[in-house]
This record gives C-alpha cells, structure tokens and sequence, in this order.
C-alpha cells in the first residue's frame, strides 16, 4: 500500500462520539504518588537487601561460601533484584504484568512538563534525550577514571595509587566506557532521530525502547557497584582465569555486562523492527539516509552479537555462584571458551562503535558541503559488508593466547579485508568533500576530525592485524593508542558532531558557537597530545595495566598525562556549553538552521507527540544539495514539498 | 476503523494513514519474531559452542569422567512436555487459521499447562543431578543449559499465556466468541502476535531436540 503524493482521500474521518482523552498511565501520570526516577531507587533499593538476605538465607551455610568468606549468591542476587526492583519501581514491568490478564497497551499519550524525563516514557524523544543524559553521566564516570590513570602515570617512582587499586580503576574505567560507547549514538541518536528520518510517527515497540534506556541505567548502577564491592582486577576484558579468582567486584563486572547486554538487545531489536517496517511511503532502501543504514547495520550486530555477550556473562556468574567450572581448565573447563565467547562478541562490538559514527558524518557531511553525498550505495555497502566481515575477525584478539597457530594467517587476512569496506566508507567521506564549499560549522569541524583520527586509528589497525606486528607490540600502549583513536577519536568525535548538528531540534536551543569552537580545538589537539605519544610509548615497551614504567618514558608519560587533564578540561567546556545555551542564555534556534533536507528537520519544533500531522511521502533520497532543477524530496501533505530549492533559500 | 484510527495513528488519521500504520505494526511484529528468533538462536549457539568447545578441549580430562549423565527421565519429560507445549501451538494454530477458535483456546491452555510442567520439572531436575556443577565441563554445561532452558520455557509460555489472555479479554472488548478471528485492528495485531509466537515456540521445540542428543543421550 501506497499513500499517493495527490492524496485524494487526504481528509481525516470523523469521530463517531467525541474523543474522550485518554487515560495516561499510572507510571506517567504527574506527580510523586505515581512511578518514577524515586520510586526506582527506593524499590532497587529494597530489593537489593532482599536480594541480598535471600542469598545469605539460602548459602550461609554452604561449605565453599564458609570457606571463602564471600558469599557470591548473595551479592549476585542482591543486585539481580536490585534491577528488578529498579524496573519494577519505575513501572517498566506494568505492562508485561497487565498482559497476563490479557491487557492491552496503553494509548500513547502525550505527558507535559519536564517530569516526564524522570519517567518510563514511551516517547521515542523522550527516551532519546533521556540516554543523552544517561551517556553523559557514564561518559564522565568514565572520564574521571581516566584522569585517575593518567594522575597515577605522572611519576614511575611516586604512586598516587596501590598497584592493584590502579588496575581495578583502570578496569573499572574500560568497563564503564565500553558500556557507554556501545550505546552512545544508537542510545540518544537512533531513538530519537530514526523514526523522524524514515517519515514515521512512532517506534515498532514504544516500550522496549523505554525497557532498553532503563535497563541501561540499571547496568550502570550494577557496574557502579563494583568499586565498593572492592573492584576487579582483569581489565574491561575480564579474562579467565583471572576472572574466576576475583572477588564481588566480578559478580558486578558480569552481572553489569549482562543487564547492559539485555538492554543493547533490546534497543537493536526494536530500532531494527522500526526500520524494516516503519519506512514512509516511498522510502525505498536507495533513498534511506547514510545515517539510517549505520544505526540499521549497528541493530544487526546488537542483535546477533550481543547474545553470545550475555551467555558469557551467565557463565560466569555460574562459575562465581553455583560453583560450575566453564572457565576453569582445572575442572573441565577453559579460560580460552570466554575469549573466544567474549571476542565474538568483542570484535563486532567495535563496529557497534563505530558504524554509528561513519552514519553521523555520512549524513552531515552533504549539509556543510553542499554536495549530494559521494557514491550513497557504495557506503550504504560498506556499512553492511563492515556489519557481516565483523563476525569473522575476533580470533585476531587470541593471536597471542589460545589461537591454533595455524589459524592465524586466516584471521589475519579477514581483519584485513574488513579494511577494504571501511576503506569505502572513508572514501566516500573524502569524495564528499572533493571540490565542495564547506562550511567551516562546528559539526562538520567534529565530522572532519573524525577523518582525521579514524585514518591513525584505522591503519594503525590494519599495521596491528599483521601477526609479527601484533605479537610483537601485544599488551602495551601501542593497541592502546590505536584502539583509542578508533573508538574516542572515531565515536566520540561523531557524537559531538551528532550533538552539535541536533541539539537545536531536540531541545529547540542553539549550541553557542564561540564556545563551540573552543570545545572543539581544545579536544581535537589535546585528544591528540593526549594519544599519539602513546604509539611511542608502547613501540618503546611500556605494557598496559601496570602502574610504573622504565624511568626514561617518563618524559612522554608526562606530557601525555597533562594533555590528557587537558582533554578532560575540554569536556567541561562542552558542559559549560550546555549549561550555557540551554539555560543561562538560551537562543531559539530557527526552523533549519543548517538548511538540511533531511526529514527530521521538516517538523514542527517542538515535535509533536506524532511526529508528522501527515504521513510523509518520500520522493527522492535527501541528499540534492546545489543541483540544478532538484527533484523534490517528500511530500509532508497540506501542500508542503520539500525541495533543495526551499531548503537552501530557508535563511539560517 | 474510528478504533484503529485512535489505536495507532493517532487521532488525526487519514483512513491511508490508518491502514498503513497497521501494516507496519503487524509487519512490526513479524519482524519482531523473527529477529527474537534470530537472538535466541546465538544465545542457544553460544551454549553449544561452549559444550563442543570444552568436550574437545576435554582439559585434566574432564570433560565427561565416568560418562556421567544428567537423569534421563527427567530429561525426556521435560522435552516431552515442551514439545507437546509447542505442538499444541502450532496445532491450535492451524485450527485458528481455519476458523476454530475453541480448538485453539483448548489446545492453547493444554499447551500452557504442558509448558508449566516441563518448567516444574526442569527446576526440580536440579533436586536429583548426580553430580556437582563444577565436577566437569559436562556438568558445567549442564547446568548451564538447565538454566537458559528455564528461562527459556517461561518465556515461551508466558507468550503462549499472554496471547490466550488477550483473546478472552477481546472477547468482552469487541464481542463474539470469534473476536480474534474479526478485521478489528487489536484482533488482527492478535493473529501476527499468535503467529510469531508459534514461530518461535516451534523454533525452540527443534533446538530442544539437539539438546536432548547433546545432554542426555
């Protein structure tokens, strides 16, 4: 079924009865005697000591639990009930209770005030802006762990930390920052901006997206956990037998991993379900935005990959509480079945990383150059064939540790191939730019500097996937450095742009530009200070993990160490920025201030609670920047037609 | 179509508008299932891996000592139960399609009740394993996969039960005894769901049978 461009039956039906409004669910409804952020705790609270009296109850007296002095049960079940009660309190699990007396879903209705951030919100903006929020809330955890680090590597000699304090901060670091990076763009991005790019008024499942933001707090609550619970000691990768022989910190580690998996899964499902099904009339899969493929490519990988990150992570928590051996050679099992189970998920979770990441630039890149974007297919090709090679490269992490030596050469080969699609998606970048009139805006500096970056990180990859190479500079600062430039250089550079280029959609505020720029050369240069001495550090042996080195790197330590609280400073600009143009001197932003064709700007701002007063019909794909005689792009009903002609004489 | 124009396109629809959103959500929920399917399948892959994994690792030789076996009549019962579970859906389904909605409602709580005791009988099977969790890499799968199994079934007829529910509650809301058979949007969205979960609930009747071989015999 089509809705026809003239739209002949364009009249809305009448109300047979007057509409009665409807009734807005218990756990939206204003006010504190409904569900909401405090309830949440206060239930995860309780069910934390319950979760934790019961495993006392039951386990006590079980000899290895006497014998260790941990009673693992209990801390598992402790925070095992604590995101139940989490989602309990905040009303997460109201509907799938209600659904047993055969219950229907609520209407969606539209919530006012500012509440309704504090809420389980089916609202696909709501839940957007929500993990905007809940990103920049792991991503300065994270970041604080970080300066930790870099304060303890000022000096060889003269600790600031314990040995084993500094790896359990760097592994809670790693843990923290991996959990964000996976859901940083697909988490406050693909919520919201998905349904508004493909024309549609809604999400598939309203309430999973909502489950999936809620389950991902929870998972920050529960690797949170891990710091008074004594931390862990293996590093963001948690390898066995290291894994086995740690203390509660673990249970958090795993358990953390696990309900964050959940909520990965969740949102692929749901994003990849939208896309598939929820496309406007006319949007064929050649007229789909750059940015829909990425996060469509990413909700494949989440979907598929993540699975095999929760089974892991149940294996573990057995080996912890039950006392079954996956992870332990003396009994039966083998370290090597996690490494092999965590990598494949692993390797495919740097893509999860940084697909999104080319899909942002893809989709600004045309707006600031006012070109139509170079070869679309090739890159929407790209990010699939990236998607696919992704789930035969993992064994490239065990090239050092458990890989039949034979078997080497193949992993090798596939890591490189896997350079050739990426290598499309980076091209297709540059020939965006090739002769284009760029405007020098804050996005496309962030767009930009990702092509930067990602060209160090990228062929410090390829450098990496050589067996020789990576034997050779295997656990030091050398992966570090690279893997840095890939995922903060790549992903994070991207969300900035991301941010930069919606925020004045999402919250109707344009970011202040001075400020702006600021925050933009003091991260790009100081991200840079910060990882290219890293390269010479580890080609000059110091290893990862380990809180000394020789005498002669302190030098370079140094100045990577105070780049690093330099880097950290830019982050405070950019909070300082938000603060700033939101609510201290707020400036409406314009209609399109970028003169995007881009559906999602065609809307009314604020967006209603449905998106589109009509359907869109889409037309053409929305990338006919300075083309002579564009064709039009939708058709927004009501005699609206979006066409590059209407967008560029739109004034900023 | 007042109904499905409040249900889900929201209150200013166009009839187009209407159908189109219904299009996508019962295109939505055939998508859903098979994208669950497709979750479930590298959750119950990643179990197999570890079992063939560790079996050919067979480390300190411990893979299997003394050939040890989870009880097999539990076993059989639980697969069993499951796959009457199952068969009864993809029965009453089949019945539906053709028009009888009292066969499927029978068959559809028969195979709740079927679900219900196969979970009885997996939680209870932990009372009468004859071997510690961590005395093998065999026992360590075991366990392992008695738990995913566990959640597995309850997540099967939960859906299986939720779907039944919804039926009756239909029944009232749009009136007749065959309200799931009706054009009414919520009904319509009812069969996609019904199938999905048949779907699945056969997909996992099939995985079982491999875990059967795997596990017990």
């Amino acid at each position: 079924m089509t809705i026809s461009a003239e739209r002949p039956t364009d009249t809305v039906v009448p109300h047979e009865t007057p509409p009665t409004p409807p009734r807005i669910p218990w756990a939206q409804r204003p006010g504190w005697m409904s569900q909401h952020l405090g309830t949440a705790i206060v239930v995860g609270f309780i069910g934390y000591v319950f979760g934790h009296w019961l495993g006392n109850y039951i386990a006590s007296g079980y000899p290895y639990i006497v014998n260790s002095g941990q009673n693992s049960i209990a801390d598992t079940l402790a925070l095992a009930f604590m995101v139940v009660g989490w989602l309990l309190g905040v009303g997460a699990l109201n509907y799938p209770l209600a659904k047993l007396i055969g219950r229907e879903a609520p209407a969606e209705v539209e919530v006012k005030g500012w509440s309704k951030y504090f809420r389980y919100n089916t609202d696909h903006k709501v839940v957007g802006l929500q993990y905007v929020v809940g990103v920049i809330l792991f991503l300065f955890t994270g970041g604080l762990l970080a300066m930790a680090i870099r304060t303890e590597l000022l000096n060889p000699t003269t600790h600031v930390f314990g040995p084993g304090t500094y790896i359990e901060i760097v592994s809670e670091h790693g843990t923290i920052m991996m959990m964000m990076a996976t859901s940083i763009v697909v988490g406050p991005l693909g919520n919201y901006l998905v349904p508004l790019m493909i024309g549609s008024r809604r999400m598939a499942f309203p309430r999973i997206e909502a489950f999936s933001f809620w389950i991902f707090m929870a998972g920050y609550a529960v690797i949170f956990s891990a710091l008074p619970y004594g931390g862990f000691t293996t590093g963001w990768t948690g390898y066995a037998p290291l894994q086995t022989q740690n203390g509660p910190g673990m249970v958090s580690y795993l358990l953390g991993f696990a309900v964050v998996g959940l909520g990965m899964m969740a949102a692929g499902f749901n994003i990849a379900a939208t896309i598939i099904n929820y496309r406007a009339p006319g949007m064929t899969w050649s007229r789909v935005p750059i940015f829909v493929w990425s996060i469509l490519a990413t909700a494949a990988l989440l979907t598929l990959a993540t699975p095999v990150l929760f089974s892991a992570g149940l294996f573990g928590l057995l080996d912890k509480t039950v006392q079954t051996a996956f992870y332990v050679g003396e009994h039966g099992g083998s370290s090597y079945l996690w490494e092999n189970l965590f990598w494949f998920f692993g390797h495919p979770e740097v893509y999860i990383m940084a697909l999104p990441g080319f899909g942002i630039v893809g989709e600004i890149m045309p707006v600031f150059c006012r070109k139509p974007v170079f070869a679309y297919k090739v890159s929407a090709a790209g990010m699939i064939g990236v998607a696919l090679l992704s789930f035969f490269v993992w064994q490239h992490h065990l090239f050092q540790s458990g890989i039949n030596p034979d078997m080497r050469p193949l992993f090798m080969l596939t890591t490189e191939l896997i350079s050739i699609p990426t290598g499309f998606i980076f091209l297709v970048g540059m020939g965006t730019m090739y002769r284009a009139k760029i405007r020098f805006e804050i996005p496309m500096l962030f767009a930009m500097a990702l092509f930067f970056n990602f060209l160090i990180g990228g062929i410090t990859g390829v450098f990496l996937s050589d067996v020789p190479v990576n034997v050779t500079v295997h656990g030091g600062f050398f992966v570090l450095s690279h893997f840095h430039y890939t995922i903060m250089g790549g992903l994070l550079f991207a969300f900035m742009a991301g941010l930069y280029y919606w925020l004045p959609k999402m919250t109707g505020r344009m970011m202040n530009k001075k400020i702006g720029l600021w925050h933009f050369w003091t991260m790009f240069i100081f991200f840079n200070l910060t990882f290219f001495p890293m390269f010479i550090i580890g080609l000059l042996g110091q290893p990862r993990r380990v809180f000394t080195y020789a005498k002669n790197l302190q030098g370079l330590n140094d100045f990577s160490s105070i780049s690093a609280f330099l880097l950290g400073f830019s982050f405070l600009i950019f909070a300082a920025n938000m603060v700033w143009s939101l609510w201290i001197s707020p400036q409406k932003a314009p209609a399109n201030p970028w003169e995007s064709l881009g559906l999602e700007w065609q809307t009314a701002t604020p967006i209603p609670l449905h998106n589109f007063d009509r359907i869109p019909v889409i037309l053409a794909d929305p990338y006919h920047y300075s083309e002579e005689n564009p064709p039009a792009v939708a058709d927004l009903g009501e005699d609206l037609v979006v066409t590059a002609a209407s967008s560029d004489s739109n004034p900023s | 179509m007042t109904d499905m124009i409040q249900d889900r396109g929201g209150p200013q629809s166009t009839p187009e508008e209407a159908e189109f959103e219904l299009r996508a959500h019962l295109g939505a929920v055939w998508t859903g299932g098979r994208l669950f399917i497709a979750m479930y399948t590298f959750i119950l892959a990643s179990l197999a891996f570890s079992y063939f994994y560790l079996r050919s690792s067979n480390n300190a030789q411990l893979w299997r000592p003394h050939h040890v076996t989870a009880p097999t009549y539990y076993g059989f019962f639980i697969y069993a139960f499951l796959l009457l579970s199952a068969g009864l859906a993809l029965y009453g389904q089949w019945r539906l399609r053709r028009g009888s909605v009292t066969d499927w409602q029978v068959a559809g709580w028969t195979g709740v009740g079927s679900g219900l005791l196969a979970l009885f009988l997996q939680i209870w099977e932990f009372q009468k394993v004859p071997f510690y969790p961590g005395s093998s890499g065999y026992a360590s799968t075991f366990i392992g996969f008695a738990v995913i199994n566990i959640a597995t079934i309850v997540i099967g007829t939960y859906w299986l039960e939720t779907t039944l529910a919804r039926a009756l509650r239909l029944r009232r809301e749009i009136g007749g005894v065959d309200a799931v058979l009706s054009q009414h949007p919520s009904a319509q969205s009812l069969r996609a769901n019904i199938a999905s979960m048949t779907y699945f609930w056969g997909f996992i009747a099939l995985a079982s049978t491999l875990f059967l071989f795997m596990f017990y015999l």
